[in-house]
């Protein structure tokens, strides 16, 4: 085959394979969007032409007539969005202030155990929740973590920590001790030559490994439908609150999941150009 | 400026490795000493604890009549320049040069200056405004060499600065390195492996074999009289021939007799009176390639001959090698271009006895 031929035709099955996977990533997201904006009776037409409503945003932000008609339960969503908010904000920022150092030490220094502990934070991941949700939630409700703000954050660490520490220990890895012993030379003492040397240095990683961090904390169901009640519910958890045992309100909770992800996009765009750099793990250069 | 003094310095690693094994040397105000020895000798380990990146076991290190164990490497005013060249990537290389005097609040205006007067030497001043990852390893090793230097240290250490430069650069670097101390003045000390970058460069050389001191002195005074049998194998390329001997009567003069009974050399005046003063039963004759002469026929004027065999024969172009079976030993000649020989030829030996070498046996220590 002539070799220009070839190369158009590559392209052409390549540029085909991503627009069929695209479509099929994003129809889900389109159907939802849609959803959201369907009245109840539109509900489970699969027609793509309907009058619109904001109907639903405006229930699930503002009160909803049929739940104080009592025809579907309450559901505070902005509380529960502010939840989610505290509880994966939360949970990244601890991850951040133990896993830099954690990584760092990993990377850097030679303890007894050092591959043992590394592995051990990974192993967090390991475990299905579910094989661990029933005796974390005997021990939280004997330690008062039950439904705490703080017992959220603290279990959500099973799944941030781990990732930020083993990406940023891939990262801290890749940079030459002797830059750091240059700069102590240099005269500065260790937190500045962290900030000023390091931390430009694993800020592609620190980015997307946080953004992770976020979005699979934001997005986490189990543990806070087991270890939540109340008084900590998330927009994942009170999703179920869309669903009575009469009806479903689809519509609903489609707005609601609208409006949910809209955090995660924001970050996400926000720090895009450090995303694809951040995730080809340990891309720094010296 | 300083003196250096290391006074009975010892550095032994964590698990027991004994890198750097009492080490007596003075570097002195201005000079430009080459620290040399074989991969693992404890040269990195020495230039570390000068600088204060490892902490010394034992010993005591002075720079200029202050002692230096306990102060931070900031507070000594040595300057290291890395084999990696260790540049900080996310600074421009203006702002690499900076960095140490930003830590020591020198007020900006004269920052500018002394960072465009050492570019200025170092002809960087047109990647001033570039970041390491966009350069060479030229360019960044005169960054690195620019970096240590604009502190205007004490003392200036390099460890094997050259080593990953292509030989072209390398040979233009040492040229550049040597007027650049003579030009500063500065006391420095260079790591390297390489003997050839030592003579280069160095006013002196220090030569270092498993965390020991062998020989410190001027490049001559260890080439031809190298202290031991080590230091006599490690300096000079092709490496100094090695072979057992004893001492022999022959018409009431000391003479030598290789221990295997192949050869017997007369030794002349000096070597020969040394040798009386001594009781020594095994000894070690070295001599270097050059100092061989190798021809096909015994020359029979008198002289005394080794026969041997050949081995193995290359033609370099201007010189040849030759390496020939004498007894159990190999020899390693250099030859001249016209002379050709064979696998398997009978050799003659001559060598030019005032350039022998003399070591005792067991220790190995010049006689
Ligand atoms: N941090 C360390 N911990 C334990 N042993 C070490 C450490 N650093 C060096 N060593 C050991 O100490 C000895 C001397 O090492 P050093 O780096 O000083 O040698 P060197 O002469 O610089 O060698 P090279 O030419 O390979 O750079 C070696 O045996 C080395 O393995
Ligand atoms: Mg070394």
């Amino acid at each position: 085959m002539h070799p220009r031929l070839r190369k158009a035709l590559t392209s052409i099955f390549s540029d085909g394979f991503l627009i069929i996977y695209f479509m099929f990533a994003l129809f889900p997201i389109l159907w939802m969007i849609l959803v959201s904006l369907k009245s109840g009776t539109e509900l489970f037409t699969t027609q793509f032409v309907f009058t619109p409503t904001l109907e639903n945003y405006q229930a699930i932000l503002f009160g909803d007539p049929r739940a104080a008609a009592g025809v579907v339960a309450r559901v505070d969503f902005p509380r529960n969005f502010l939840n989610s908010l505290i509880v994966s904000s939360g949970a990244v920022v601890i991850s951040l202030a133990v896993g830099v150092p954690a990584a760092y030490a990993l990377a850097r220094y030679n303890f007894k155990g050092k591959e043992t502990l590394a592995f051990t934070f990974l192993s967090f991941r390991f475990a299905p929740e579910l094989v661990v949700i029933i005796p974390l939630s005997l021990i939280y409700r004997q330690l008062g973590l039950y439904d705490t703000y703080f017992g959220i954050i603290w279990v959500y660490q099973l799944v941030t920590l781990p990732l930020l520490i083993w990406v940023l220990r891939s990262y801290f890895e890749d940079i030459s001790p002797d830059i750091e012993q240059a700069a102590m030379i240099d005269g500065y003492p260790w937190y500045q030559i962290f900030m000023r040397i390091l931390l430009p240095l694993v800020r592609p990683g620190l980015a997307a490994a946080a953004l992770l961090a976020f979005v699979f904390a934001w997005n986490n169901f189990i543990f806070p439908l087991v270890l939540g009640a109340s008084t900590v519910q998330t927009v994942t958890v009170s999703a179920l609150g869309y669903i009575s045992s009469a009806q479903a309100f689809f519509n609903r909770m489609a707005a609601a999941a609208v409006i949910a992800s809209v955090p995660q996009m924001m970050l996400a765009l926000s720090i895009q150009r450090y995303l694809i750099r951040g995730l080809s793990f340990g891309a720094v250069k010296g | 400026m300083a003196e250096v003094r290391l006074d009975h310095i010892h550095k032994t690693y964590k698990g027991g490795v004994k890198a750097v094994v009492d080490l007596n040397l003075i570097i002195n105000d201005g000079e430009f000493l080459a620290l040399l020895g074989p991969s693992g000798c404890g040269k990195t380990s020495t230039l570390r604890m000068i600088v204060g990146l490892e902490e010394i076991t034992s010993g005591d290190l002075f720079i200029g009549n202050r002692r230096m164990n306990d102060l931070e490497p900031s507070e000594r005013n040595a300057a290291l320049a890395f084999e990696t060249y260790a540049l900080y990537p996310p600074l421009t290389v203006h702002d690499n040069i900076a960095f140490c005097l930003r830590a020591r609040q020198v007020p900006q205006a004269e920052i500018r200056r002394r960072v465009h007067e050492v570019a200025e030497m170092l002809e960087i001043t047109d990647i001033l405004g570039r970041k390491p990852a966009e350069l060479g390893g030229g360019q960044k090793q005169r960054i690195s060499l620019a970096r240590a230097l604009v502190r205007e240290p004490d003392v200036f250490l390099m460890d094997e600065p050259l080593s990953h430069l292509d030989a072209a650069l390398r040979a233009h670097m040492r040229v550049e390195l040597k007027r650049l101390q003579a030009r500063t003045g500065r006391t420095t000390v260079l790591v390297t492996h390489d003997q050839l970058e030592a003579v280069a460069m160095a006013e002196r050389v220090a030569v270092m074999n498993f965390g020991v001191l062998q020989q410190v002195g001027t490049f001559d005074e260890i080439y031809n009289h190298p202290a031991n049998e080590f230091v006599a194998g490690f300096i000079g390329e092709p490496p100094m021939n090695f072979l057992d001997c004893e001492p022999a009567s022959q018409n009431g003069e000391t003479s030598l007799r290789a221990s295997d009974g192949s050869f017997s050399v007369k030794l002349p005046g000096e070597l020969r009176s040394k040798l009386d003063k001594q009781t020594v039963s095994k000894l070690r004759l070295g001599i270097r390639p050059i100092d061989v002469i190798a021809s096909h026929q015994a020359s029979g004027n008198g002289v005394v001959e080794i026969a041997g065999q050949v081995y193995t024969y290359e033609s370099l172009g201007e010189e040849g090698q030759l390496a020939a079976h004498v007894g159990g030993s190999e020899v390693l000649v250099v030859t001249s271009p016209d002379v050709a020989f064979e696998r398997s030829q009978p050799v003659w030996l001559q060598l030019r006895t005032h350039r022998i070498h003399l070591f005792h046996g067991d220790t190995g220590a010049a006689l």
